[in-house]
């Protein structure tokens, strides 16, 4: 995001439009903040999709289930639970995140009317 | 999400970080700091570079504390692991990494206590209460720390749109001044 005035106009600018800008340009950061940590939730969701069938495939009675840095012998049952839990948490946690990325997208959607409406071309508010 | 950025403008400054102040009219701006176009100029890319040098030192300080927190959850889950064992009577049977690429099968028998690393090569031993306490409380610490640093960068970024937007008008500001003067240059010469 850039705030450039090529057109050398002189551009009144209030305490209330640099306001706008702030937000604006925090919402932005947020933004590509959730859309990494989105990213790391699908794959999560996937290495748990994977790791449920590959449970279901084997026909050993013990797993070895990684807790904290050491591989511990757990019964397969105890596994599955666990996997399911850990997978229920992060599908929350991936609403919640898409959820917050669309309200910042439609709070950005009306900066970014209200900065146009304004400044027009003296503002460029798009990624490049 | 975040607080009303109207209290921002009463505040001049932040754990150190000085607030850039905000122009209201850009003239008015030049003659109060008896700077010249590119006097002012300078000076407000000195700022941003100051400011730059800032988020790079919370932008770590960030990360470091980013990879701390798993950790510390990832020792609670152990903790509570051993919890749930120790009702069964079973020892917990674990494989773990003595060296890169190398395991060795461990037997941990039900017990009390736990030992913590507490860094500088300092290990104590500890109830399992109290290790789960002693944990529970480093997790909170650090997500207060990263909370109030998540707030300092979002204070810091303000700063520097604001600087970047002054230098814009500054700039702008010059070069319509500029303008004006050719114009009545012309005028008079005509």
């Amino acid at each position: 995001m850039q705030q450039s005035g090529a057109s050398g106009s002189e551009m009144e600018v209030t305490w209330e439009d640099q306001q706008n800008i702030n937000k604006f340009g925090r919402l932005n950061n947020r933004l590509h903040e959730l859309e990494d940590e989105i990213k790391i939730a699908k794959e999560s969701n996937e290495n748990f999709e994977d790791a449920s069938n590959e449970l279901i495939l084997t026909d050993e009675e013990m797993v070895r289930f990684q807790i904290g840095e050491v591989f511990a012998h757990v019964p397969k049952d105890e596994v599955e639970n666990r996997i399911e839990q850990m997978k229920e948490v992060t599908e929350k946690n991936l609403e919640k995140l898409i959820e917050e990325k669309e309200s910042i997208l439609s709070q950005m959607a009306e900066l970014k009317k209200i900065l146009y409406g304004k400044f027009k071309d003296s503002i460029n508010l798009e990624e490049d | 999400m975040e607080t009303s950025a109207s209290t921002s403008a009463s505040v001049s400054e932040r754990r150190g970080i000085p607030a850039a102040a905000f122009v209201e009219d850009v003239q008015i701006y030049l003659s109060q700091t008896g700077l010249d176009v590119n006097s002012a100029l300078a000076f407000l890319q000195e700022r941003l570079q100051q400011y730059r040098v800032v988020e790079m030192k919370l932008l770590a300080q960030q990360r470091d504390l980013q990879a701390k927190i798993p950790d510390i959850e990832k020792c609670l889950d152990v903790v509570a692991t051993l919890q749930a064992k120790k009702g069964t009577g079973e020892a917990l049977i674990a494989d773990f990494e003595i060296s890169e690429g190398i395991y060795s099968r461990a037997r941990i028998e039900d017990t009390d206590s736990v030992c913590l690393w507490l860094g500088a090569n300092v290990m104590l031993e500890y109830s399992r209460e109290e290790a789960t306490a002693l944990l529970q409380k480093n997790l909170e610490n650090a997500k207060a720390s990263l909370e109030v640093l998540v707030a300092d960068l979002q204070f810091l970024r303000d700063q520097v749109t604001i600087t970047q937007v002054t230098i814009a008008r500054v700039y702008n500001w010059d070069v319509h001044q500029r303008r004006l003067q050719q114009a009545v240059a012309t005028a008079s010469d005509s």
